[in-house]
């Protein structure tokens, strides 16, 4: 690429360090292949004078970059829980059927690149793809083929073009039985003006706590015990007051890297009602005295991407962003912060480190991102389903928002519904709801009349819930006792068509992937797991190869820097504790189960798989 | 400084606020292993082997976990050990560890705990990623990164010490590579043969070119010595093997460099030992140097000097002095201009 192009590409960011990230994406979607390659790179970091290493380790760490050419539109298929489970394979078939490529292979005449991808957050209307920066859901082979036809004429871009199926709305069950309030204005607020959202009270909790003392404001938040949404339940309010205190920039961050395979809740909320958010950051800034908002979005997340965007623009056109906010001494604004697919920067530090230009890699604690954060300075990082909550305590009360919900755990509770069921999407009830409920009443039944076999509870790094633990209520406490988590509100629903060892393996490579690499435990356990469950797909495990998964998982346990090399354990245990006789009949070189041939066959072809 | 108090172990130590429990042990003579720890680094907290008891409950790791006030430290028992060893064990299974034909065998940091914790030779039944082998792109350097744990030290050692960032970490998980500057072979980045990431890195993955076949390291004789090139006065160590050739300096950790060496003190002392070096002195006869003893060499000097001190004054005599003479040699050398020749005309090399 020729270096003034890049240098243009720089200018308009800046060349600061940590916006490598947006101008690396500007600077592939230029490329027209998909690619940033050597000298490209070269030149970047000679312009904004960084180190060469620094900008090849950037660029190696996130996966949604390539050095090789790839083509005008990359095809990403997930391959996570509930896309593996509604048949990514099926998916990968078609696409080689109809274009003759495998797994990192390009068509010939440079359209098309096919790749396969983790969780794209659209898990309700699975199998689902992404085209460049395009998501579409609900595929079937004719949906499949005439999407890729509409793709030869297109060019690649920044803005995205996704599917009517994966629209936020779309995705919300619409159930009166729910308890909405979270998602009460999903479908009723127009997201693309802030007007509407205004009609409907918007941003009058932030009125109200411009009138408050930011004390008072955090003493709300406290006495509501809300707990953070993101998955390991820590109360806002006593994380808010761990933010040093002093004349120095202190930022709110808003954790928007939904990555956790399920989770589909925070682009919806972002989609279809952007300007709670940022009413929620807001609040929280003014509470804290942060003057500035960063909202960290995975990559993936275009259309949330492009809509806060919008919403910030309108906000700051209205007063509402910026100086002396409704006639108050209080300044705020809020910029938005790529990701480029790390799972691993859903971890507040592994985030903080990305938003700085930098590898996702974790940092150690102490220093907590209340003390030391962004830049250095104090940053407090909250989920973003944890700040939309704000704005309602602070309007409606504490004791309002904890009459629902049970007493450590309060409040309402996104549940996100994927796998074997009747219906699939979005449910808003009171925190604590269990499994039962959930199925039958939201998920209207499994599907096809099919018995159910297990539910993962909480992402890939959840646990595994079997008949047993169907009346268990599933807040942030109860599922800990039985050795399970609700983690971000993940409900993928198996059927008794679903084989343990395939879904295990698809959750263990996962693991594999996504791991920052860092620590030993980590970067090697999560191999070995993969390498262990692969091969007793492969019926050339034995029952010691079973028991190596739970040693190694502990000691990765035990061991890991942070909480991705801390996870495996849960799944592995749980799915054992259900269903080791499938695993050891898996021992069995004659044993036989098309699904973890078909995984094999699939998922680990082509050259780049 | 504020003081505090811990025991290791069961036995009381005195501590500095603000340090980490490694750091204190590490004063105290107390020992913890450690592999991506270095003094001279910034904390990594990468590698797990310094896990640590805490309070008879929680695994701390040590290296960068602060050290407070009354904290009971167990720096090992049975659960520790255990998972030292299946870390390590890890370790060995992920790269190819030879020692057979590792040139830093018996140096090895990574050698050394895999014995103290009796880990098990690795089964060979997890796949293995080749990762890059350069032995021929540095005339200084080598990497072989099979044998690389990804402790990072290499890394910090170019970014905070040299302050160059050629190595870096890419890829990601357990496809984590180093690069050295854009993907470059180290012998093509800007690599400036420093060896401070040699120096630091605790297995054989980044070795010089002159240790391979020179002698086993326990074979090495080790005299340290001040560096002769500039003004710092960085202490080297310079191991010889048994015949005598100088095989490696290294930075001494004790010397103003606290380990650190520039490209000279690492590479630049090969000439003590070169067969070019001039054992006696040479007087051109007949357009030809020819051998010749010192009282001839001197006298033919002495009044040759004489004779252009009498035909055209003592200012058209200069004489220049080197870094590498020492500090008493140089004073004799002005001495000898000001007093004998009578001029001022005295210079040094570290001017030019």
């Amino acid at each position: 690429m020729k270096p003034e192009k890049i240098s243009k590409t720089i200018e308009k960011y800046g060349n600061d360090r940590e916006h490598l990230m947006l101008i690396l994406r500007d600077l592939e979607v230029q490329s027209g292949k998909n690619v940033l390659d050597v000298q490209t790179l070269r030149s970047v970091a000679e312009q904004m004078n960084m180190p060469q290493g620094a900008v090849a380790g950037f660029v190696g760490f996130y996966t949604m970059f390539k050095t090789e050419p790839r083509a005008r539109f990359v095809i990403r298929v997930c391959k996570s829980g509930p896309c593996h489970v509604m048949g990514s394979t099926n998916v990968f078939d078609v696409i080689q059927k109809h274009l003759g490529i495998g797994i990192g292979e390009g068509t010939k005449d440079g359209l098309f690149f096919l790749e396969k991808c983790e969780c794209l957050g659209v898990c309700s209307v699975a199998p689902a793809m992404m085209i460049n920066y395009d998501i579409h859901g609900n595929l079937t082979p004719k949906r499949i083929v005439s999407i890729l036809n509409s793709y030869k004429k297109k060019k690649p871009t920044l803005k995205e073009d996704c599917g009517k199926e994966v629209d936020g709305k779309a995705c919300v069950i619409n159930d009166p039985k729910q308890m909405k309030r979270l998602i009460a204005d999903v479908g009723v607020v127009d997201p693309l003006k802030i007007e509407s959202y205004m009609a409907r009270g918007g941003y009058e909790a932030l009125k109200k706590s411009l009138k408050m003392e930011p004390a008072q404001i955090v003493q709300t938040v406290k006495d509501s015990g809300l707990r953070g949404r993101g998955g390991a339940g820590f109360p806002a309010g006593v994380k808010w007051t761990f933010v040093t205190k002093g004349p120095h920039q202190k930022y709110v961050v808003c954790n928007a890297d939904e990555g956790e395979p399920g989770t589909f809740k925070d682009r919806i909320l972002m989609e279809e009602n952007p300007h709670l958010l940022l009413e929620g950051m807001a609040v929280c800034g003014y509470a804290i005295d942060a003057s500035l908002g960063y909202i960290y979005i995975r990559g993936e997340y275009r259309r949330s991407i492009e809509r806060l965007q919008r919403a910030i623009d309108q906000a700051r056109q209205k007063g509402i962003l910026g100086k002396n906010i409704f006639g108050s001494k209080f300044n705020f604004d809020v910029l938005i912060k790529e990701g480029g697919g790390a799972y691993v920067c859903g971890e507040e530090t592994s985030l903080i480190n990305s938003m700085e230009g930098k590898r996702g890699y974790p940092r150690f604690k102490p220093p907590f991102p209340g003390g030391a954060g962004f830049n250095g300075l104090p940053s407090n990082v909250n989920n973003v389903e944890t700040l939309m909550s704000v704005p309602m305590i602070i309007g409606k009360g504490a004791d309002w928002y904890k009459a629902v919900g049970p007493q450590n755990c309060s409040g309402t509770k996104l549940y996100c519904l994927s796998g074997k069921l009747n219906r699939t999407g979005l449910v808003e009830l009171p925190m604590g709801s269990t499994l039962k409920e959930i199925i039958n009443v939201y998920g209207k039944g499994m599907a096809k009349g099919k018995k159910f076999k297990f539910a993962q509870v909480g992402g890939s790094a959840g646990g595994i819930l079997g008949k047993d633990l169907m009346d268990l209520p599933l807040d942030i406490d109860s599922p800990m006792k039985k050795g399970v988590t609700l983690g971000s509100g993940v409900v993928l629903v198996c059927d008794e068509g679903t084989c343990a060892v395939d879904f295990l393996m698809q959750i263990l490579s996962f693991f594999e992937h996504e791991s920052c690499g860092q620590c030993v435990p980590c970067r090697v356990g999560t191999a070995q797991l993969h390498a262990l469950v692969k091969k007793i797909a492969e019926r050339r495990g034995t029952e010691q190869d079973i028991d190596a998964l739970v040693e190694k998982a502990t000691v990765m346990k035990k061991a890991s820097f942070c909480a991705l090399g801390q996870s495996p354990i849960m799944p592995i245990t749980t799915m054992l504790k259900y269903f080791r006789k499938e695993f050891v009949a898996h021992c069995n070189p004659k044993h036989k189960c098309p699904q973890c041939d078909k995984s094999l066959a699939r998922y680990y072809s082509g050259r780049g798989h | 400084m504020d003081t505090i108090q811990l025991t290791f172990d069961g036995k009381e130590v005195t501590g500095k606020k603000g340090q980490t429990i490694l750091e204190v042990a590490r004063d105290n003579g107390i020992d913890i292993p450690y592999l991506c720890y270095h003094p001279r680094i910034s904390k990594t907290g990468a590698c797990r082997i310094c896990l640590v008891r805490v309070n008879d409950t929680a695994l701390k790791p040590s290296c960068t976990e602060p050290a407070a006030n009354g904290m009971k430290i167990d720096t090992e028992d049975e659960e520790i050990r255990e998972l030292r060893r299946s870390i390590l064990g890890m370790l060995l299974a992920e790269g190819d560890h030879n020692c057979l034909y590792c040139e830093w065998n018996g140096e090895c940091e990574l050698q050394r705990l895999c014995h103290r914790y009796d880990v098990p030779e690795p089964t060979g039944e997890f796949p293995k990623r080749e990762r890059e082998v350069d032995t021929v792109s540095s005339n200084g350097l080598r990497r072989n990164e099979n044998r690389c744990i990804l402790c990072g030290r290499c890394v910090k050692a170019c970014s905070e010490i040299q302050m160059n960032s050629v190595w870096e970490f890419t890829g990601r998980g357990s496809a984590t590579t180093l690069t050295s500057d854009m993907f470059d072979r180290i012998g093509d980045s800007s690599c400036v043969k420093c060896g401070t990431c040699v120096q630091l890195c605790p297995t054989g993955a980044l070795s010089f070119q002159t240790v391979l076949g020179r002698g086993q390291s326990w074979e090495l004789q080790k005299e340290s010595s001040i560096c002769i090139y500039c003004g710092v006065g960085c202490k080297i160590d310079f191991y010889t093997n048994k015949e005598g050739v100088l095989v490696k300096a290294m930075g001494n950790e004790q010397g103003p460099n606290e380990g650190h060496l520039c490209v000279k003190g690492r590479f630049g002392f090969d000439f003590v030992q070169s067969d070019k070096r001039l054992t006696k002195p040479l007087i051109k006869k007949n357009g030809k140097f020819e051998e010749a003893e010192w009282d001839e060499a001197l006298g033919l000097v002495a009044s040759k000097l004489s004779e252009i001190k009498s035909a055209t004054g003592p200012d058209s005599i200069m004489a220049f002095s080197s870094a590498k003479c020492t500090n008493e040699e140089n004073y004799l050398m002005q001495k000898f201009m000001r007093a004998v020749i009578g001029t001022n005309n005295v210079d040094h090399c570290a001017r030019l």
